[in-house]
């Protein structure tokens, strides 16, 4: 067996590689008796030589693609070596993997073979003998394939932990420029189906702190026919399929929710576009994360860049950045974004691109700032900003404090008073500021080894982490 | 002042603090076997009452809080060299200004208490992520490893959980200790019987080279980092890390082979 699955592996896990999703965080599942536990906060087990996390046995079910898609490896036109996994080969590969705690579960998805529906009946097939015949209970990610039958969706939403459909492109003229089989419909009816199914079964939850005391399973925000705005035209052929009455045992369908990804330098969109893209999929699906991933050219094309273009790394991590400042720092698309301003300052990170551009709101006292405000100052995350109004209710925060709070002060000094104090530069101006910060930072900011980096908490850290991939 | 001599034992370092409040002033806390007596103080070796013990850890819980005491056994489960005059001057500071102070860390004692033991809890994630489980023939499922510190006992609730129908050993090398666990429950004993069959199953080759395939496979070549890599899996782990002890320094292949 093992030459035969050994070159199937090779194939499945290299046409795999480029997606980036790893985080396996989100679904606390507890063992019933059977094996396996996926742990709430996502463990990364190793570290591939690019430095990137591995949590999940992440492949391919299968990369013999019947689909054409201009950015892709597994393109139906390109010359490469191709497989097929049997489901219970790969499910018998994933217990064994598990067990020696290489992995935490599995990450599944897959090219199109024959058609979407015989594709997902074979990975549905493979999932439920995982579940059923080995008895896995460990983490479960499953890519949704634009095109698939309601049923079948369902089906495996009822054994995976997170189900995402990749959304690709952020805008539809894209789409239909990379992905032409690909259609706005056949992408949107799976993840309309799935946030509805989501909240029937009361377990949908939100990206990050976003919807923060909404209630979000309210029957009310089951989208309906025209929900969507301009999505709608697109995907309004899903019919509820959960009864209400027969409620499925909540958490059991996708209880870790739904993902997507977006590629990011394949077409000219601006930052702008595709995070305006991802607010919209944050609220209009509530669904937990839109990862990037920075597009690394494969294929020659004559509508991509060229081969020997560097992948935008640095541009996916500032993206990384301020959708990280959309989900939990409740800042809004529009206030980073707009005008004149179409992308990120590639040089400071967007919080503090963000606050240069406002200084009038700065520099703001630390004793007296409210948890909300305090979150918008560079350099102060939601454990630092906890800790400052602990301890200022005892006595007041000193500017020798801060560091040890976990604030990364070489940020923060520019933008506070402590005590009235402040400790930044002399010049309380934008450009001053931002060379100061430059200099100092040296560029070493990119990296992710910076102090306020090492300061964050693990799960935080983890997450980043796993999509990042850049130091 | 009092050099106070222990046996290693949690009871040990909790005796101590008894007698710095009771008897004399503690100069330095250390292990009976490594003391290196000194002029400026007298030694005195503390023999480990339960008793006394029990006063003490009941009083840190209740004058302090539960998480001071979680925090002090972590503490002494580091290899930190100063961990006994550390976890002292913390419950000192705890007693004198109960609960809140454990929760500033802006004192010097609470601070370098939290670094510590926050160097144990990442050894324990660390522990999550890098234990490598073989199945031997036997349908155990056996691991070796060798922290710094001596967290054995901090993830056998993890896998417990994880392994609820497979029976599992841990073994640190480096103190000569095992978890045996079957079912949810495990225990702690010392080292492996002497005539323990550690004879791998027939496809745990098989399944280590797949790994390692897979390994070598989902790195992404345009991205290779190995400065990354290196920093969150340090090489001094790498020698029980099924896909790295290939490149572990010194690594012998003859050492891993099949048992026979
Ligand atoms: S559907 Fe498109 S993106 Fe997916 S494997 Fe096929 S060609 Fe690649």
């Amino acid at each position: 067996m093992e030459e035969v699955l050994m070159k199937k592996l090779q194939i499945l896990a290299d046409s795999a590689k480029y997606d980036v999703s790893c985080s396996s965080s989100g679904a606390d599942r507890n063992n019933n008796g059977r094996m396996g536990s996926a742990h709430a906060a996502g463990i990364c087990h190793s570290w591939g030589a690019d430095g990137r996390c591995i949590s999940l046995l992440k492949v391919l079910f299968t990369n013999k693609c019947e689909y054409n898609c201009e950015y892709c490896v597994n393109r139906r036109t390109n010359d490469c070596p191709r497989a097929s996994f049997e489901p219970d080969e790969l499910a018998r590969l994933t217990v064994e993997f598990y067990k020696r705690n290489y992995i935490e579960g599995l990450f599944l998805s897959s090219a199109v073979e024959v058609s979407p529906d015989y594709t997902a009946e074979r990975i549905l097939r493979c999932l439920q003998l995982l579940r059923f015949r080995y008895g896995f209970a460990g983490y479960i990610h499953a890519k949704i394939i634009p095109g698939v039958s309601p049923e079948i969706l369902h089906q495996i939403g009822l054994v995976a932990d997170r189900l995402s459909v990749n959304i690709e492109m952020p805008t539809s003229q894209s789409l239909a420029a990379f992905a032409p089989q690909k259609k706005p419909k056949q992408i949107f009816a799976p993840m309309k189906q799935i946030t509805n199914t989501l909240i029937e079964t009361r377990a949908l939850k939100g990206p990050g702190t976003m919807f923060k005391g909404d209630r979000l399973n309210s029957p009310d925000n089951i989208i309906g026919p025209m929900g969507l705005e301009d999505v709608t035209s697109m995907g309004n052929d899903t019919r509820a399929l959960v009864d209400p009455r027969k409620r499925a045992r909540k958490g059991s369908f996708a209880a870790a929710g739904q993902t997507t990804q977006m590629i990011v330098g394949a077409g000219n969109e601006t930052d702008f576009s595709i995070l305006t893209t991802s607010e919209n999929l944050y609220r209009t699906f509530k669904m937990k994360r839109v990862y990037y991933s920075a597009y690394i050219p494969v294929v020659d094309s004559p509508i991509l860049p060229d081969k020997s273009t560097a992948p935008p790394l640095a541009r996916e991590h500032r993206i990384y950045q301020a959708d990280w400042l959309l989900r939990f720092y409740g800042f809004r698309v529009e206030e980073l974004l707009g005008g004149k301003n179409q992308n990120l300052d590639p040089d400071v990170d967007p919080k503090v691109m963000w606050a240069l551009r406002n200084l009038d709101k700065f520099p703001v006292e630390v004793n007296r700032a409210s948890y909300e405000e305090l979150m918008r100052i560079p350099g102060i995350g939601h454990i630092s900003a906890r800790r400052i109004i602990r301890q200022r209710s005892f006595r007041a925060v000193k500017f020798e404090d801060l560091k040890k709070m976990g604030v990364a002060v070489k940020r923060a000094r520019y933008f506070v008073l402590c005590c009235g104090r402040y400790y930044g530069q002399r010049k309380f101006e934008p450009e001053t500021i931002r060379n100061s910060m430059l200099q100092m930072e040296n560029g070493q900011q990119l990296s992710m080894f910076d102090n306020n980096w090492r300061r964050l908490e693990e799960g935080e850290r983890q997450e980043k982490l796993a999509l990042a991939g850049v130091i | 002042m009092m050099d106070y001599l222990y046996d290693g034992t949690f009871e040990g370092i909790l005796n101590c603090v008894y007698h710095h409040y009771y008897t004399d002033r503690a100069g330095r806390i250390c292990l009976k076997e490594e003391y290196q007596p000194s002029l400026l103080n007298d030694f005195m070796e503390v023999e480990t009452d339960s008793a006394k013990a029990t006063l003490v850890y009941d009083a840190i819980e209740e004058k302090i809080s539960t998480y001071a005491l979680q925090t002090v056994y972590r503490a002494y489960l580091s290899n930190d060299p100063e961990k006994e005059m550390k976890i002292l001057r913390y419950l000192v500071l705890g007693f004198r200004d109960n609960y809140a102070a454990a929760h500033h860390r802006t004192d010097q004692a609470v601070f370098e208490m939290e670094t510590m033991v926050k160097k144990v809890r990442c050894e324990k994630e660390r522990m999550l992520q890098f234990v490598r489980f073989e199945v031997l023939a036997s349908n155990i499922l056996y691991a070796e490893i060798e922290p710094d510190n001596d967290v054995l006992e901090l993830i056998g609730d993890h896998f417990s959980d994880r392994f609820k129908n497979d029976p599992f050993i841990i073994r640190d090398v480096k103190r000569d200790k095992a978890m045996f666990a079957y079912e949810g429950h495990w225990y702690i004993s010392e080292g492996l019987p002497s005539d323990f069959d550690l004879t791998r199953s027939d496809d745990e080759i098989a399944y280590q080279h797949l790994w390692q395939t897979y390994f070598d496979h989902i790195a992404i070549k345009e991205r290779i980092n190995p400065g990354c890599q290196r920093n969150f899996m340090p090489a001094r782990y790498w020698k029980h890390l099924t896909e790295m002890k290939r490149k572990a320094p010194g690594y012998d292949a003859a050492i891993f082979t099949v048992g026979v």
